[in-house]
């Protein structure tokens, strides 16, 4: 699988993955991340090799996966405190007010929607200041306004230098997105 | 996410999985009253078979919590944080161990008086079967782990823990239960506590790295 | 077997000795090798390792259950029963229950890199505790029982016995290798089915 894939990441990027099902989209973003192991190739991550200890990489890192990291008994508030456990509240409430959450702040995720908890796991976005995103299928189960705002805050993390690796089955017109893809 | 906030989290969501807990404890007080139900309810059997019986019924109320412990994570997609978080994975297992540990061994030790009681424990092994269960439920929670991480991509996976795991756990209750005997006939129960003490201490060293190794192959 | 001597309290029923002693041996040393095979998988990933815990369990498996077959019916005739609580006859038992716990484990998971990784750290947690277990039973079985059957510890044999004992011990080791390397090899042609020199192998055997 992806053989014979060589990608180069730049900061200030944004890189859409293309790919037909079961190209291996999810697990390219999985391996980078750490959490499957590469069977072949190297990672390398400001000229340092990190193919065997992930954990250089893994602190300037945000990934999202088809399962989103959510526990169910947590509020929403909660949630995102687990993730990032500094954060103001004063951010906190901006966000949730953003996002259409600020209602649920204190309501247990399993109460939620399936694009309510998709945005519940994107508030990550938003608090957390990590430089690399991968997002697999960020834009699935979202409503036309969340998908502008997604797309604001891609370009947005763009702009100030972050890089976001990204797969999507949807058109995402207003995003510039360099796109890789490959064939199995 | 931090260390800290990860133990706050795994606190947070077994306070609101109590009734989880009070099922186990429940289960564990039903074996119980099978003994003397089912064999002899006559002081004499029941005496000297107390603490073997109360082993028994708390290692498989163990199990039952402990073949779950992975699952929901599994599931909502949080060990695949664990893994990206750059936190050092044998050290939040430990965490989420110790948090579980304490959860369930805790009502457990609280029943224990009662049941003791009902089986007539001689009170002055009380104490020794309190300690037992201190000292040698960490290594029950600690191999079980190692099991429940194997089979946490199983949807039927608790017959399979048990399998995988009870032999494993057969050392502990034979030196607790060993312990709790001496105590009644009056022998030096000591080097059994401590047995029991260097087995929980053992498998801390090994269990942490081995459950992080099968959660990592398991989440893929 | 049949040309060993009688021995002098238990007549010929002793000869399953050349049975049980081999087997129950093999089923230790059989777990000796998965434990090694797991720790080799888990240092240094070798693909083998797998392949061998995989293509050994089950022959583990069946030597310790032998041995408890042919235990209990030695048993029979010499003390009577089919099955005491006796320290290695227990701790066998276990060993058996460890090995049926790997294929158990092995056929549930249906990925194979985890059912690799899953018994090879079986392996490595059985062959740690391995020790701590036979031990335990055997001080349980002395606080318990005390020593009720001497048979075990009978007198030393003279060489008429324990030549052909050495003979069939070397006689199993030599089935449970042959046997392994003839497992790992069709599960190595297994794993490898897409690859085109397995193609070519079996078709050139075909032909």
């Amino acid at each position: 699988m992806c053989a014979g894939l060589s990608v180069q990441l730049v900061a200030g990027e944004a890189i859409r993955i293309l790919g037909v099902n079961g190209a291996g989209k999810s697990s390219l973003l999985k391996v980078i991340a750490g959490v499957m192991s590469p069977l072949k190739g190297e990672i390398h991550y400001l000229g340092q090799d990190v193919t065997h200890d992930r954990r250089p990489l893994q602190q300037d890192l945000l990934y999202l996966g088809h399962s989103l990291g959510i526990k169910n008994l947590l509020t929403v508030s909660e949630h995102i405190r687990h993730y990032c456990p500094s954060v103001l509240p004063e951010t906190l409430q901006t966000v949730l007010t953003q996002l259409g959450l600020i209602d649920y702040a204190d309501t247990q995720v399993k109460a939620l929607s399936a694009g309510q908890k998709q945005r519940v796991a994107l508030s990550r976005l938003w608090v957390e200041n990590k430089a690399l995103w991968l997002l697999d299928e960020p834009f699935a189960t979202l409503d036309v306004n969340a998908v502008a705002l997604l797309e604001l805050r891609i370009k947005q993390h763009v702009s100030a230098d972050g890089l976001v690796l990204f797969t999507t089955h949807q058109e995402v017109l207003s995003l510039n997105a360099r796109e890789v893809s490959w064939l199995v | 996410m931090t260390y800290f906030s990860f133990l706050m989290t795994e606190f947070c969501v077994l306070w609101r999985r109590k009734h989880d807990v009070f099922n186990a404890v429940l289960f564990f007080i039903i074996v119980v009253s099978l003994f003397p139900l089912g064999i002899d309810p006559a002081p004499e059997f029941l005496a000297p078979a107390s603490g073997g019986i109360l082993w028994c019924a708390a290692v498989l109320s163990i199990l039952m919590v402990i073949e779950g412990i992975f699952k929901e994570d599994y599931r909502d997609g949080s060990l695949e944080q664990w893994l990206v978080s750059g936190l050092y994975l044998p050290l939040l297992v430990l965490l989420k161990l110790i948090v579980q540990w304490a959860g369930v061994v805790m009502p457990l030790l609280m029943v224990m008086p009662l049941l003791s009681q009902m089986l007539y424990l001689p009170s002055g092994s009380f104490w020794v079967l309190i300690m037992t269960v201190v000292l040698g439920t960490p290594s029950l929670f600690l191999i079980g782990a190692i099991g429940a991480a194997l089979t946490v991509s199983l949807r039927q996976g608790a017959m399979l823990v048990m399998l995988l795991i009870l032999p494993f756990y057969l050392p502990v209750i034979i030196f607790a239960v060993s312990a709790i005997r001496a105590s009644q006939e009056g022998a030096p129960y000591f080097g059994f506590l401590a047995m029991l003490l260097a087995m929980s201490l053992l498998s801390l060293v090994i269990s942490p790295f081995m459950t992080a190794v099968a959660v990592k192959a398991s989440v893929n | 077997m049949a040309f060993a001597p009688e021995d002098y309290q238990q007549g010929n029923s002793f000869r399953i000795i050349y049975i049980h002693v081999p087997a129950a041996m093999l089923a230790q040393s059989c777990y000796l090798g998965l434990g090694i095979a797991g720790f080799v998988f888990l240092v240094w990933q070798m693909k083998i390792a797998p392949i061998f815990i995989k293509s050994l369990a089950p022959l583990g498996a069946a030597m310790s259950l032998i041995a408890l077959l042919s235990g209990s019916i030695w048993g029979k005739t010499t003390w009577g029963t089919w099955w005491v609580w006796d320290a290695r006859l227990t701790s066998v038992l276990v060993l058996f229950l460890l090995y049926m716990g790997i294929i158990a484990l092995q056929n549930a998971l249906d990925d194979v890199t985890l059912a690799n990784k899953a018994a090879a750290v079986m392996g490595v947690v059985g062959l740690i505790n391995l020790p701590i277990i036979k031990y335990s039973v055997i001080w349980w079985n002395t606080l318990h029982q005390g020593p009720t059957f001497t048979v075990t510890e009978k007198p030393s044999m003279p060489v008429e016995m324990w030549l052909p004992l050495l003979v069939s011990v070397i006689g199993f080791y030599g089935v449970v290798a042959g046997l392994l390397l003839w497992r790992m090899q069709s599960e190595i042609l297994w794993r490898e089915k897409r690859s085109a020199w397995v193609r070519q192998e079996v078709l050139g055997d075909g032909l």
